[in-house]
């Protein structure tokens, strides 16, 4: 339980330095200014990391790489944003049709979303959604390397917690690099807009 | 048997206290998210208004069709989504409020029944005691 948090602390401090370097950075260079986001001045690799996918496949640092990648951090017993951005990120992916990113909704709560609970999750949004989970191990690595943040919540039984979550959206490049982050609220026209063209530069 | 007339006052009082109404409480655009199959969980959202002459404070709700029904509100803090609950809706006489995707919200838990897109819930919003039960339509997730 103690470890969490800290791990929560840690990755909410990375993405803060991310964000803080790409805005101290920005200026002439390459990176492109976003109506709902930020781009990293440098891109940052992610670490090799090893994660199913909701079909239980494997799901690694490689599975991200020749496409640009749109990820949402969240959990499946979350009512309200979760389902709001996985119906926003569909729509977004509908209206970019080829252009579109690959789209990633990523467990933070792999004790109750296993691959089965994930795919009948992601597939309600449509398809094309891809419900990433691995252990607990896993994914801290994933979330500190992608400047991620979550919090267990304990609520009104053992069963009942709850997670707070970084409600950031990170866009990974074809390189498999973190390229920047969406902050909310997260709107599909200005989504749509600033994707293509990330895509397009 | 003054002790009876004090028993059937009191009965009276309870079984009467659910159909008092909150005063000028109004709802429009009740709607609650279809939630994927054996999905625990989903929210709904709706305008409030109090058309009353006094304050009012929405500190409840309930269904028969979910297990559990809770007064929400999702707030970003830090970078983080979190949600904050235990709090009263207050709504000052002629104040509206918004329960939108992202903010304030009904948190409805574990279903009671199969629910499907174009179906009514009944949701009964407390204040204070008082109850006004308002329909919500399931919608389609994605729209």
């Amino acid at each position: 339980m103690n470890r969490t948090p800290s791990i929560a602390l840690v990755a909410a401090a990375a993405l803060a330095a991310g964000i803080g370097a790409a805005l101290l950075l920005r200026g002439p260079g390459p990176a492109l200014a976003l109506q709902s986001g930020t781009m990293l001045a440098a891109p940052r690799v992610v670490a090799p990391f090893s994660m199913v996918d909701q079909n239980a496949s494997p799901f690694t640092q490689d599975s991200l790489k020749g496409h640009w990648t749109l990820l949402f951090a969240g959990f499946t017993h979350c009512p309200d944003v979760c389902p709001t951005t996985l119906a926003t990120l569909r729509a977004v992916g509908d209206k970019l049709g080829a252009k579109a990113p690959a789209l990633v909704f990523l467990s933070v709560d792999p004790a109750r979303d296993t691959p089965g609970v994930l795919r009948r999750y992601v597939e309600f949004f449509g398809s094309g959604i891809t419900g990433l989970s691995g252990s607990a191990e896993s994914l801290d690595a994933l979330c500190t390397s992608l400047g991620l943040a979550y919090v267990k919540v304990p609520g009104a039984s053992e069963a009942e917690y709850t997670m707070d979550h970084s409600s950031a959206l990170v866009l990974i490049d074809p390189q498999g690099r973190v390229a920047g982050y969406f902050t909310p609220p997260h709107k599909v026209d200005t989504l749509a807009a600033d994707l293509s063209r990330v895509v397009e530069s | 048997m003054p002790g009876i007339k004090a028993f059937g006052a009191l009965a009276a009082l309870l079984v009467h206290v659910p159909s008092v109404a909150c005063p000028g409480l109004g709802l429009q655009d009740g709607w609650i998210r279809d939630a994927p199959p054996g999905a625990m969980m989903t929210a709904g959202y709706a305008r409030l208004r109090n058309d009353g002459k006094q304050l009012l404070r929405v500190d409840g709700a309930a269904s028969v069709d979910y297990g559990s029904v809770e007064l929400h509100r999702t707030v970003v803090e830090q970078g983080l989504s979190r949600m904050q609950h235990g709090q009263p809706l207050v709504l000052a006489p002629g104040a509206s409020a918004a329960l939108d995707p992202g903010g304030w919200h009904l948190m409805l838990m574990r279903p009671t029944r199969e629910l499907k897109p174009g179906d009514v819930v009944t949701v009964s919003l407390s204040c204070a005691g008082a109850s006004s039960a308002f329909p919500f339509t399931v919608r389609a997730a994605t729209e």
